[in-house]
């Protein structure tokens, strides 16, 4: 009879140690402490969503961001069906949400079956009204992760602008 | 064709489901007043809670904080506020005896006619309008205030609701959201973020208002000398709640108390003055500052949602009518918004 206890409280501890080790890769929650990293997990919507199937739309409202626990995603331009990137386990999208609730800028579709954590706008507002420590650190996490992606924008755009330039002098 | 079948059978069905639950709804009129009672407290209380919180205190602990500091409250107020109540019903009862009332309005009624005979004002009858007013008031009271059964159940259960919405409500949140479809469930979600501003913030600021300015209505009052300054300035504040209908309630009420009072009009036009000073004093200080302006209505269209949410709900309707016809204002622009997305995608 224990034997079974214990199987079914490894399987759970499995399951947690493995959000906790995803969730400790994403920018926004990395150094947080375990008491803090569970108040998150608590305030996360798990989804599952079949193959093909639209996580959101582009245009549509967006509330906040998406983690990948398991399967694949595509992120899609809806006008040319341009696939911008494919994310994977671990990977997340839809950050900017966070802070503003301006249209999607391109449609998320799930490729495979999916398993994705969400974090969004009114659970950060709230989580920053009654845990300002935990909010602020989130927050803060939150600037640094879009400054790095400023960066690479703005590195991806020199080198852009660096070829151009190099077509500009050859022909 | 065909494959347009299933989803309209679907959405159907969810009308079907919507229409039976609003029914049942419908048939338990009373469980849902206590539920709506409940989650407006839960509402007016949830900032309280957050705080606490963010001093390090549990949610439960903050929940059982609060409870407890309630309990304090009342208990102060019932020694300290219950006599001076009392007394004020006594001396109400008192100074409405069918004698002194009686010579208060015939007073009343002679310095009208006396007055305004030039407009063809000759028989009031204010004592008859008076009483038949009175007997409909009494009817009303002994219909819905005196049900001592219901009081007695409404005062354990509605606490007892408050308590575990404050304390389970994200809980009952996630719940919610977690059955709702993929497609609509971060449009569900904004919805509820949408609503939870647009009501959390009004009742709130309503709240707050509603004691400021029952607070000055009682100081206004006992300056200009009304005997009944604290029953009428509850009074007021409690009708306050209720958008422009309120302070014209509250108004009225001091005026006629204040005519039976002195058997003229000396006093009701200080009394007038007085709630005319706390309006303007409400609309261009206190409103501004507590009320939030989540609500972006324009005046006509508040009047009416209140008379039609009064004519349905009664007194709650009324006071929600507001708040809840902002959200649905929401609702129908997302709704509009997602469907035209739709359309286009």
């Amino acid at each position: 009879m224990s034997a079974l206890w214990q199987n079914i409280f490894r399987l759970r501890q499995n399951k947690t140690d493995e959000i906790d080790d995803i969730l400790l890769k994403i920018p926004i929650f990395q150094d947080l402490r375990p008491r803090d990293l569970n108040i998150i997990k608590r305030i996360l919507h798990t989804r599952e969503y079949k193959s093909n199937e639209n996580i959101f739309n582009e245009g549509d409202v967006g509330l906040g961001m998406y983690i990948i626990v398991k399967g694949k995603v595509r992120i899609v331009y809806s006008t040319d069906c341009q696939v911008l990137a494919e994310l994977g386990e671990g990977d997340f999208f839809g950050e900017l949400s966070l802070l503003d609730e301006s249209p999607r800028s391109a449609a998320a579709i799930a490729s495979s079956q999916c398993v994705l954590m969400c974090f969004f706008k009114p659970e950060l507002l709230d989580l920053l009204e009654r845990n300002p420590k935990l909010g602020n650190k989130l927050l803060f996490k939150l600037a640094w992760t879009i400054g790095e992606r400023l960066k690479s924008t703005n590195e991806q755009l020199k080198t852009l602008g660096g070829s151009v330039r190099q077509d500009e002098i050859n022909s | 064709m065909k494959d347009k079948t299933p989803s309209l059978v679907r959405m159907i069905l969810f009308f079907l489901a919507a229409a039976c639950a609003v029914a049942f709804l419908f048939l338990i009129p009373e469980v849902v007043k206590l539920v709506v009672i409940a989650a407006l407290l839960s509402y007016i209380l949830d900032p309280l809670a957050n705080l606490l919180e963010s001093r390090g205190m549990s949610r439960t602990k903050a929940t059982v904080t609060i409870f407890l500091a309630f309990v304090t409250l009342l208990a102060v107020a019932y020694i300290f506020l219950l006599p001076l109540f009392l007394e004020e019903m006594k001396s109400l009862e008192k100074g409405l005896s069918p004698e002194q009332a009686g010579v208060a309005i015939a007073r009343l009624e002679s310095t009208l006619v006396e007055n305004l005979s030039f407009v063809g004002v000759k028989n009031l009858d204010l004592a008859g309008r008076l009483q038949s007013m009175m007997s409909h008031t009494g009817e009303w009271l002994l219909s819905h205030v005196v049900d001592a059964a219901s009081l007695l159940t409404s005062m354990i259960l509605i606490p007892f609701i408050v308590f575990f919405l404050m304390k389970d409500g994200r809980e009952f949140k996630r719940s919610f959201v977690s059955i709702v479809p993929n497609r609509y469930f971060e449009v569900a979600l904004y919805l509820l973020y949408k609503l939870n501003v647009q009501v959390g913030n009004f009742l709130r600021g309503q709240f707050i208002d509603a004691i400021i300015v029952g607070l000055l209505a009682m100081f206004a009052l006992w300056i200009v000398g009304i005997k009944y300054f604290f029953l009428i300035g509850l009074f007021t504040g409690l009708a306050n709640l209720i958008p422009y209908f309120g302070p014209l309630a509250g108004a009225g009420l001091a005026v006629v108390l204040s005519i039976l009072q002195t058997g003229g009009f000396e006093m009701a036009v200080y009394v007038m003055l007085a709630f005319t000073l706390i309006k303007l004093f409400d609309d261009a200080f206190i409103q501004p500052l507590v009320v939030a302006r989540s609500v972006d209505m324009n005046p006509l269209s508040v009047l009416l949602v209140i008379l039609i949410g009064g004519k349905l709900f009664g007194i709650l309707g009324m006071l929600l009518s507001v708040p809840i016809a902002g959200f649905i204002k929401v609702v129908i622009h997302e709704t509009l918004a997602h469907y035209q997305r739709y359309r286009t995608v």
